[in-house]
Parts: C-alpha cells; structure tokens; sequence
C-alpha cells in the first residue's frame, strides 16, 4: 500500500462522504423538526434523480442547470407530501410513531411502484454533461470532476442552510416550532405551515444532492435504497435531528468507508461505518452532535 | 315458432364459431411456471424475460415454419395439441421470495414445470422447491456451476456454466499468447453473491492450471453506492487482462469509477451478466470499445441458420431489443422443457423427467451456437458451447471459438 493509495483513498471518501452528508441533511433536518422519520426519503432522492435525467432527456438541460429546478420541484413535492400524507398521519392518537412509520414507509413502496409502471425498471444515464466524466489529476491522485461539484455544492448548501436557520426569521420559527409546536401556536405561528416549509426544505436538499448524483451514477426505481440506507447511518451518528451533526458523520463515514476498503476486503467495507456507529451507541448514545 | 333458413345458417355459422373453443376445452392448457425478478433492483430482466417467453409460446402455439421443436402445428401435438400457459411468478432477486413463490406456483398454480430465474443464488431455494415436490425445474439462464452438482433429480440446466465460459476464455487466453499477445497477468473483479464468487472460483483454478498470474482478487459488494476504493486497487494491480463478473449496475459504477480514476486496463473480458446488457452500453459504452464478454448466444449466427433472424425479429417487435446472451437461454429454457413435456404425453412430473433425460437434440434445431442438447447424469447440458464476443462499432462480434468466429480479435481494446 503506497502513500498515493492512501491519499487517493482518503480524497475519494471525503467527496463521497461530503455527498453522503447532503444527502442526509434532509432527513436530518426533518427528523429534528416533527420527530418523524422519512422512510421515503431514498425515493425522493429517486425522483430528484429521475427528474434531473428526463430535464436533460427532453430539454438537453445540464444537470447544473437542471439543479436548481429540480430542487425547487422536491420542495413543492416534500410540502404536498407533507400536507397530503404526514399531516393526517400525525394525527393519529393512538400508536403515533407506527402509523408515521408505516405512512412513508407506504409511501416509499408506492413511489418506487409508480416508478417502474412509468419509467419501467431500466437504467438510465445521462451520457454527456459539461462534467460528466472529467476528471482533474493532483500529483497522481484522481479527483472526479462530478463528485468535486457535489462537495462544492454540499458545502455551499450546508452553509446556506445555517444562515437560514440562524439569521431568517422562518429559520427562527423553524427552531421554535421544532422545540415546542404547542406553544408556538399561541404566538401566532402556524404550525401546519413550518412543517410543511420544513418538509419542503428536506426534500430540496435531497433534490440537490440526486441532481448532481445524475451526473455520475446511473438512476432506476432502486437506486435510492443503498443511499438511504447509508443516511439513516448518518443521521443516527450525527445525532437525530442535529443538521450539521449530518454534515460531520456524512464525512466521518465517507472517509471510514474508504478506509476499511483498504483494510479489509472492499466486500466488508460497510463494517467500518457499522463499527463506528456502535462504538459512539456505546460511548455517546444520542449520537455525536445530538441534543436530544 | 317458424325456423327460418337465416337461423338455420346463422345456427350452423355459431357452432361453427364455437367448434374450436369446445374442442380447446377438451385438451387442457398446459401450465408452465416462470419465474423472474419482475420489481426490485433487476427487474428489467424480467421485462425482458417476459418478452423472450412469449415469443418462445407464441411459436409453440401457434404454426410457424421453423426448424425448431414444436414449432411446426399448434400446441402440444403430444398432449393432444394441449396450449401452453406460462404463469409468472415474481421472486423480487430474493432467494426466500424465490421459495415461497416456487411453492405457489406448484400448490395453487398446479404448474408441471418451473423455468427460472437469473439470479443463481434464487436458483439454489427454487430447485430445492421444485425437488421436494417433484417437479421439473429448468435453469434457463443461471450460470453458477455449483447448481447442478448438488445432487438433485428435478435440476436441469440447457446452457453453458461458468466453469465452460471461463475456460473458452483461458482457452482464448492461450490462443493469444501463442500469437505473441502479452498475457500474463489477471485482476478480477468479482460481486459477492453466489454468481461472484463461483464464476472467480473458477477463473482462480483455471489460472492456477494454466500458469497465469492472479495479481488483484477483488470481491465488493452488489450494488455499492461507491466503487472508487475497489478501483483504486484494481489500478495499483494494473493487470494485463480485467475480468469483471458483475450485474448491470455495478458494471456502469465500475467503468464509470475506472474513467474518473484514470485506469485503462489493455482489456476486459467480462462474465457476461451486466456485460450482455443494453443499458450498460447506452450508459458506458463509449468506454468499452473493444470490450470481449463471454455469451451463449450470437446474432452472428443468424447468417448461418436464417431461422434465428426471424425468431429474433418476432422478439424485437415485442421487446425493441435484439435477443442478448439472457433472452436467448430463456426462450431456448422454454422450448426444450416444452418439447420433454411434449415427448412425455403428460404433466407428470416424474414422467416429464425421464423425458428430460431421454433428451437429445441437435444444435442446429436451436438458435444457439450448440453442439447438441443431451443431459449428463446431474442435469447439465455438456454440449452447449459458449462464445466470446467483442463489442466493436456499437455491436457484437464473435470471434471465439474459431468454428464460430466471423472477426479475429482486437487487442488491446480502445
């Protein structure tokens, strides 16, 4: 094992977990506002993705162009789910956290259902794109073009959404909703209204994060299962509901992932992220960032 | 009331019209269980499965004038023109789905034979099922060679195994070498299910045997959401010959992760699966000019053997795609379970199986490049020889083995 492997090893998990980051944040996010877990939420990175490649199918639109569209598509889409399903899912008394689970749980299996009936259970690609396939060589360590956009673009989401939950007013009414939905009822605040604004934003995050996933990976009614299962990993070690806990485990398991392929065979790769969470379960229970 | 000559007519004319339903009704259909991945991750593969089916009961139902068993006549002349019924049943490339479902097929369905099922690990619970009740289980497509030698009486397998299309690539290997091409070191690259780690198993002994250098031994797990780790070491081996044994979506991630980490291997030669699929070529296929995959199948033949050009055709109109190396064995699956059915003048199972075993029909009344169909004593086809296939110019070229070839290879690939 060479010091370029290790290098190149190490540069490829940090783009991947940076990735894997922005792809939890949603989840994250949602999660820490209402106490529910999406268990859609690789299918909505499905659909982030399915809408990015049928943009540049029909349109020729870039997947950079198609981004931002495609995120503000997911926000209208999560704040329709939000008010169509988990608003009358919440309202049941009796065995609330089944009936959340087995709701968007429903939902995964009917939107992966819809999926294969209408754009039939092939893979599709998007087969050129400005950075699709470019690639950028540091001193003999590979930086795939695609996945450099994707840091850039999780950081800069990252950030955003700090400036936004800190300094907005909504980010205020977001917190406030998040840490008591009674009581911010009586100053005024709708509450339906920030959760629905609250599932909006998750799922714009995850429409960022399949819009550039497009460009290098291929998309099938599937395709979100192996990712949201690496983000409840994620949030669970960042802490439930603490966003930029999301940020530092997306990293965290990113690099570990990339570090035990070097280790052991890559078959067991998944052992060192697995690993690591039950060690913090162990030591930090509520997850490295959690609060609660 | 008066019976006028227009009722007399249109009374003659209706039991006319009624004639072959009632006589269809006295020859039962023939029920056959087909099952595939029809949701899930390679659900398109039955799709296509699906498709490749249909074609192979259109043509034994209906009379087509090919030199192809039953294809000549409607039905099942052995079971008195009896129609056959295929039943699909979905086992979601999940081996415990695969059991159940093999178990519905059987009980309720009342099917007489099962024909399965692409993945080799859904292949191990399927013909258990079909073992213990006794009925005939037909591996159309699964290619991993420890199926057939676990000593099951019901397992039947018409096309080649992984240990035949790896050795037809060592063979190849040989060949090359003899004309000075620089072979002397192998990566493979294997996933880690049951189709993985047999075909590599094999590919290691056969490289033992024959004195090649097994330099990366790299087996991942299906469907990552990233190879680049595996990539990396596969470069740092930076091996003479890549072997990949890999379904459709991992084999766009690789050659996608190989591109981006600037690894260009001389050549590929793949175990089919992902290899033999048309959404890798539309995703990646810019990069695998050159690329050889193994096959069992070979439209180049039509050339030879005009019939498979047209059956081709009939598959197209259903499916928009050629036959590829898996439409190929499933339709072939059906005809030669179809055609014991028919030798065996029931749907028993046990007399369907000594009709199996009396099987023995020449390769040039199929449309593969087989020498014959003739079962040994474990149920496998011995005689079914594989090709080897280059993708040159956006389609498939044979050039192994040299009774079969139409092109020499090109090495290394672009």
């Amino acid at each position: 094992m060479t010091a370029e492997t290790i290098i190149q090893s190490l540069a490829s998990g940090l783009l991947m977990g940076l990735l894997y980051g922005l792809i939890a944040a949603g989840l994250a996010l949602i999660f820490g506002l209402m106490d529910v877990v999406n268990f859609a939420h690789g299918e909505f990175l499905m659909v982030a993705m399915y809408a990015t490649f049928f943009l540049f199918s029909f349109f020729a639109l870039d997947p950079l162009l198609s981004a931002p569209l495609v995120a503000a598509a997911l926000f209208v889409f999560g704040a329709l789910i939000y008010l169509l399903v988990i608003r009358f899912a919440m309202r049941t008394k009796a065995n609330a956290g089944m009936v959340q689970i087995f709701s968007t749980f429903g939902l995964a299996i009917v939107m992966r259902g819809l999926a294969q009936y209408f754009f039939t259970p092939d893979y599709r690609s998007i087969t050129h794109s400005w950075l699709g396939g470019k690639t950028v060589s540091i001193a003999g360590v590979f930086l795939p073009v695609p996945q450099l956009a994707g840091a850039a673009v999780s950081i800069a989401a990252f950030a955003a959404l700090y400036f936004f939950i800190h300094s907005t007013d909504f980010g205020r009414a977001l917190e406030a909703t998040r840490e008591d939905a009674g009581a911010v009822a009586l100053v005024g605040i709708d509450k339906n209204r920030v959760f629905a604004l609250g599932w909006g934003l998750g799922a714009a995050l995850v429409g960022l994060a399949g819009a550039i996933m497009a460009i290098f990976f291929y998309v099938y009614p599937d395709v979100g299962a192996s990712f949201a299962l690496i983000a409840y990993v994620t949030v669970a070690l960042g802490g439930f509901g603490s966003v930029f806990g999301a940020f530092a485990a997306g990293i965290i398991v990113g690099l570990v992932e990339a570090m035990t392929a070097l280790i052991l065979p890559p078959s067991l790769k998944a052992v060192g992220i697995y690993a690591v969470y039950l060690l913090v379960v162990f030591i930090r229970p509520r997850g490295l960032f959690g609060s609660l | 009331m008066a019976v006028t000559r227009r009722d007399v007519l249109l009374g003659a004319t209706a039991t006319a019209a009624l004639m072959p339903l009632a006589a269809r009704a006295d020859t039962p259909d023939v029920a056959i269980g087909i099952i595939y991945p029809f949701s899930g991750s390679s659900a398109q593969i039955g799709v296509d499965a699906k498709n490749a089916f249909e074609t192979a009961a259109d043509i034994i139902n209906k009379n087509y004038d090919f030199d192809l068993p039953l294809a000549r006549g409607e039905g099942l002349p052995g079971l008195g023109g009896a129609k056959v019924r295929l039943v699909y049943a979905d086992h979601q490339a999940d081996p415990q789905t695969g059991r159940a479902e093999a178990e519905r097929l059987i009980t309720q369905e009342k099917v007489c034979a099962v024909v399965g099922t692409y993945q080799s690990a859904v292949a191990v619970t399927v013909s258990q099922t079909c073992e213990r009740y006794q009925v005939p289980f037909m591996s159309a497509d699964n290619s991993s060679p420890s199926l057939h030698r676990r000593g099951l009486k019901y397992y039947f397998r018409a096309a080649p195994h992984d240990e035949m299309f790896s050795k037809a690539m060592f063979d190849f290997f040989d060949d090359m070498k003899k004309k000075g091409t620089k072979i002397d070191t192998l990566s493979l690259f294997h996933e880690d299910t049951i189709f993985g780690t047999d075909s590599a198993n094999a590919q290691l002994k056969l490289a033992k045997e024959r004195g090649y250098k097994v330099v990366a031994d790299i087996k991942y797990r299906a469907n990552s959401p990233s190879l680049s780790a595996e990539v990396q070491q596969l470069k740092a081996a930076n091996a003479d010959v890549l072997m990949p044994s890999s379904y459709t979506t991992d084999g766009i991630l690789l050659i996608k992760t190989m591109s981006e980490l600037g690894y260009k291997p001389p050549m590929i030669v793949a175990q089919d699966a992902g290899f033999s699929e048309q959404a890798l070529y539309d995703a990646v296929g810019d990069k695998l000019e050159g690329v050889i995959s193994r096959g069992s199948f070979s439209l180049d033949l039509a050339q030879k053997r005009p019939m498979v050009g047209k059956i081709n055709a009939m598959f197209k109109q259903r499916s928009g795609k050629d036959f590829n190396d898996y439409s190929s064995r499933q339709f072939m699956g059906l005809i030669v379970i179809a055609d014991a059915i028919n030798r065996a003048k029931s749907t028993d199972g046990d007399k369907i199986r000594e009709a199996l075993v009396a099987t023995d029909m020449p390769g040039d009344v199929t449309i593969m490049p087989w020498s014959r169909v003739k079962f040994d004593s474990m149920g496998q086809n011995e005689f079914a020889d594989p090709v080897l296939l280059q993708y040159v110019g956006k389609k498939f070229v044979t050039i192994f083995p040299k009774q079969a070839a139409i092109a020499d290879a090109m090495w290394p690939m672009k």
